[in-house]
């Protein structure tokens, strides 16, 4: 499996305050990497630092196979704070995650609406494309982020906290369709719900300052704690109440 | 009738007077649509004032005021830039701070130039009539170069203006095109002084995309049907105004504000129409 992106002992933060310190990390084609940890332990700006919006104050982070980063994601942010009376449609929207491979002066062919239309028909939303997106709900304007990262047809997905506003019912279709998705791409998802991180991802990372790796989706709390990695354990169904999966070796 | 019109048009001046407000018309919808949507209209009104400094300065020094209008305003918008980012003052503050810097300064040099009180006013309210040929050359080339550039980078300027961290994800310049952007809002600006003036310039590019909003949610029919609006409003502002002899500044902004006020009268009732049919 070709190496999308690695890290080598980068150390990141803002305005001088270093809040990663020595990040050593590799994503490779269909990986499907669960990123948790406590808030405010650094999960967003890792992914910043790998989408290069922040540059790193030590160490690298280089992108394979030449260098070029601007086609290689798709970006779901965790919040977008945009203003909701911005005039400009859902299907705009949408649109707007193709730009990179456009280019600057890019404009869209016909064949793009129709992408963007199919993507927006498996969210749920095609029925409000020209509709302004003030109009939309959280749980839509989140579905419509997620079409914007998904109709580039990445070839690494992030997702910063994909199933914040949106109901169970999309919940579930998210993560099938993340599972479909993962067959051709890879994907790095934060998440805060580690019963669905550990059956729906294949590997681990903790980040708290620091980023740990786990090379397994199963994860044990005393794991956890030897990560420094202090998350509140959400347990679904039949889960122990401290213990996610016990871990088998 | 006829009379009137042969008339209008026989003096030059309102000949240039129709051509810069076509050209004007034009760069401030796009200018318009573009600080509306992005809500820099606050800004756009401390960079307006601001620029008055370098009037007060040029005419102490004797040079073209539209030039030191210009150096003011570029001057400011960088200023608040400066005053946000690097030295941490809110922005609204940082905006306050150097339009009435930039008006201080004007009216401290204004002061020690004897003898041009008269002039200023134009400067003030705007002044149609002293729309020179030059003049039209300028504001025709910023109008030209920014039509090419909303043309080629029109889906930049829409995504940036809408989310710029995602935008930059996609490998657009979200900096270096902020600054352009604002560059054009600076010398737009400062080359619709002579025809609205500074105190009453910020409704010419707020108020036609305020009234284009009421109808369309469309960014590009905003920018296009603001140009037809502002126009609208300039050609009876000029008209109003050279019949009646009054002040085409103030005339033009009247009768943007009507448009106005009909446009969401005209909306409201079909609303509510609408409702009562349902
Ligand atoms: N733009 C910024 N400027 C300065 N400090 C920041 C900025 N963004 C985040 N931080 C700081 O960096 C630290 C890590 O923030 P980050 O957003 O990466 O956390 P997170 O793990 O994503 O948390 P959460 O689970 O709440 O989303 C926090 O202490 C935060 O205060
Ligand atoms: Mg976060």
């Amino acid at each position: 499996m070709a190496k999308i992106l690695d890290v080598v002992s980068a150390s990141a933060g803002y305005n001088g305050e270093l809040i990663l310190r020595d990040v050593n990390f590799e994503v490779s084609d269909n990986d499907f990497i669960g990123v948790i940890g406590p808030n405010g332990g650094g999960k967003t700006t890792f992914l910043k630092l790998i989408l290069g919006e922040i540059k790193p104050s030590t160490g690298a982070v280089n992108y394979f196979p030449n260098g070029n980063r601007q086609t290689l994601f798709g970006y779901l942010p965790q919040v977008t704070t945009i203003d909701k009376s911005f005039p400009i449609s859902v299907l705009d929207v949408v649109l707007s995650g193709l730009q990179g491979q456009k280019g600057l002066s890019g404009w869209h062919k016909s064949a793009d609406i129709t992408t963007a239309k199919k993507i927006m028909e498996r969210a749920g939303i095609a029925h409000f494309a020209n509709n302004p997106i003030g109009q939309l709900s959280g749980g839509q304007l989140q579905r419509t982020f997620l079409c914007r990262a998904l109709i580039s047809n990445p070839r690494l997905l992030i997702l910063d906290e994909p199933n914040t506003f949106v109901d169970n019912k999309f919940e579930k279709e998210l993560y099938a369709l993340l599972q479909e998705l993962n067959r051709e791409m890879a994907i790095i998802m934060v998440s805060h719900d580690l019963g669905t991180i550990t059956t729906h991802v294949k590997t681990i990372a903790c980040i708290n300052r620091h980023l740990h790796y786990h090379p397994s989706n199963r994860i044990t709390s005393e794991q956890l704690a030897s990560y420094d990695c202090p998350i509140q354990i959400i347990a679904h169904g039949p889960v122990p109440h401290t213990i996610l999966h016990e871990h088998h070796d | 009738m006829i009379s009137f019109i042969v008339d209008f048009f026989s003096y030059s001046f309102t000949v240039n007077a129709l051509i810069a407000s076509l050209l004007i018309s034009i760069a401030a919808g796009m200018v318009g649509a573009y600080i509306v949507a992005r809500r820099l209209v606050f800004l756009s009104g401390g960079i307006t004032h601001a620029s008055f400094g370098g009037v007060g300065i040029a005419f102490y020094l004797g040079v073209n005021p539209i030039l030191g209008a210009a150096v003011f305003a570029v001057l400011s918008a960088f200023g608040v830039e400066l005053l946000t980012g690097r030295l941490k003052v809110r922005e609204d503050s940082s905006i306050g701070i150097l339009w009435s810097l930039g008006m201080a300064v004007g009216i401290f040099f204004v002061f020690l130039t004897p003898g041009y009180a008269p002039n200023l006013m134009s400067f003030m309210f705007g002044s149609i009539l002293t729309i020179s040929e030059s003049d039209i050359w300028m504001i025709f080339g910023l109008t030209v170069v920014m039509a090419i550039f909303f043309i080629i980078f029109y889906r930049a300027i829409l995504y940036l203006s809408f989310d710029p961290s995602f935008a930059r994800t996609q490998g657009v310049p979200v900096e270096l095109f902020s600054y352009i952007l604002m560059g054009f809002m600076a010398l737009t600006i400062v080359l619709s002084i002579r025809l609205v003036g500074i105190i009453l310039l910020l409704s010419l590019l707020t108020i036609p995309p305020s009234i284009v909003n009421t109808f369309t949610k469309r960014f590009s029919s905003i920018i296009l049907w603001s140009m037809l609006v502002a126009f609208t409003g300039c050609l009876g502002g000029l008209v109003v105004s050279y019949t009646l002899n009054v002040p085409s500044g103030a005339t033009i902004i009247l009768i943007l504000i009507i448009m106005f006020i009909f446009a969401k009268v005209y909306r409201y009732i079909s609303v509510f129409l609408k409702q009562s049919k349902a």
